[in-house]
């Protein structure tokens, strides 16, 4: 609702002094809701430096890089903000890693499914098996390191120990893929013994990697890991007797073995990790 | 003044913000801050809660101007944004309502006609015979458009004072001006 009147320049010049009594300033109120013009004109009569200041403030927080999804949830989960930011930047922690790790558990158990019953069963079971010791072996790999993480240079240069940090990461991809290959082996065909059995080596083969990480470089230590376990398994399906050897009492007794060993290593060379950064 | 920004409506700027034009929220800001700064300013005696207020307005605005429904002035949804955010930010702390808000008072029409009237008429005279309580519960609810709720936690008051002193208030002006 605009009308022909306006508040005179000195009107508004009191209102802006706060020099105005109730009634008269609650009439400029009111008018300068629907007027433009009078707003113009008060314009210049605020605190204009003080005005500019604050600008400067709102234009910050503008362009502030909004908080993705993973990272307000570790927030809201009660994780410190730097912690959160930089485990919300790990690169196997992104939806597209959860997503690509969700699928390949999909197919392997689809394909255990459709192989039930049949001769190829056992076989099928190990590829299932094998994938999800596997999986957290892959995301540790590409969750700390130079090359593979966005934000290395960052995290080396930031006040925090890039071994917590190579800690943090490994656990969460850790944590992540655990419950996903949990929920994976809910839907195979059997659910005896075997839809467990890739706990121990699972934990065996990861920390084996963070062991292994804190002498070379991540992406190396899980190729090396890696090799060594699909070398393993594939041996072992040839063998005549059993083909799921690796995963009976044998293999999981030597996985808690490497568990053991590796949480010694880790807790051992806490202190010279830092000084053989790679860069 | 010379960019034809300047000279668009506030409506088009904002819906230049909702695609994320941060031109558009600067010269928004220009046009809008000053009057928001000097009327919260009334409200709250704390320059520094009040610049805060302004800045998290602004910012609300540029991650809600979708929500801005094409209806009414930009300025009263930017004020409604405004004393909101105040709210939010005296929660903690209400103010003592002698020391910020003894400037309280009312305005029963929007009409400017009416209000032009206040100016040396029986209105005026009949708020300034208000109590500061009286006078802070009906600036809240009629001037800021705040409802009983938001009032009463402005003003740090439970929610039934603030409705029985509103009715008071509007009883002692119909007094007045009878």
């Amino acid at each position: 609702m605009m009308s022909d009147w306006h508040a005179d320049e000195a009107l508004l010049a009191r209102y802006a002094a706060d020099e105005l009594d109730d009634a008269r300033a609650y009439s400029v109120e009111a008018h300068l809701m629907a007027c433009p013009t009078c707003r113009n004109v008060l314009a210049p009569m605020a605190d204009t430096s003080r005005i500019d200041a604050m600008w400067a403030e709102v234009a910050d927080r503008v362009d502030a890089p909004s908080v993705g999804v993973v990272e307000r949830g570790l927030l809201r989960l009660g994780v410190k903000g730097y912690a959160a930011r930089l485990l919300a930047a790990t690169p196997s922690l992104r939806l597209s890693w959860l997503a690509a790790e969700a699928l390949v558990l999909g197919f392997a158990v689809l394909a255990a499914n459709s192989a039930s019953g049949r001769p190829e069963a056992d076989a099928v079971t190990l590829i299932f098996l094998m994938t999800a010791a596997f999986l957290p072996v892959v995301g540790i790999a590409v969750a700390f390191g130079p090359g593979v993480d966005p934000v290395y240079e960052i995290g080396v240069s930031a006040p925090m120990r890039s071994y917590r940090l190579l800690l943090l990461r490994a656990t969460a991809v850790l944590a992540t893929s655990l419950c996903f290959t949990f929920v994976a082996s809910l839907a195979l065909p059997r659910l005896d013994w075997t839809a467990a059995a890739w706990l121990l080596p699972s934990l065996g083969l990861s920390l084996g990697t963070m062991a292994l990480a804190t002498y070379v470089r991540p992406l190396h230590a899980a190729i090396a890991v890696g090799f060594a376990w699909i070398l393993i398994t594939v041996a072992a399906a040839f063998a005549p007797s059993d083909p799921l050897a690796v995963f009976r009492v044998g293999g999981q007794v030597a996985s808690l073995l490497i568990v053991t060993v590796s949480t010694w290593v880790l807790a051992h060379r806490r202190g010279t990790f830092e000084e053989e950064i790679f860069v | 003044m010379s960019t034809p920004q300047n000279r668009r409506e506030d409506p088009s700027l904002l819906a230049s913000v909702a695609d994320g034009d941060r031109g558009a929220l600067r010269t928004l800001y220009e046009r809008h801050a000053p009057w928001l700064t000097l009327r919260l300013k009334r409200r709250c005696a704390d320059p520094g809660i009040v610049e805060e207020v302004v800045q998290d307005t602004f910012v609300a605005v540029w991650k809600g101007a979708r929500r801005y429904r094409g209806q009414g002035e930009v300025a009263a949804w930017i004020w409604g944004i405004g004393i909101r955010r105040l709210i939010d930010r005296l929660r903690a702390r209400p103010l003592p309502i002698p020391s910020a808000l003894d400037r309280g008072g009312i305005v029963i029409s929007a009409e400017e006609e009416v209000l032009l009237s206040v100016e040396h008429g029986d209105l005026g005279m009949a708020l300034d015979r208000l109590s500061p309580e009286l006078r802070a519960v009906m600036q809240a609810t009629a001037l800021d458009g705040l409802t009983t709720r938001e009032a009463a936690k402005l003003l740090g008051i439970p929610q039934g004072t603030v409705k029985t002193r509103l009715m008071r208030a509007r009883h002692e002006l119909r007094e007045a001006l009878a």
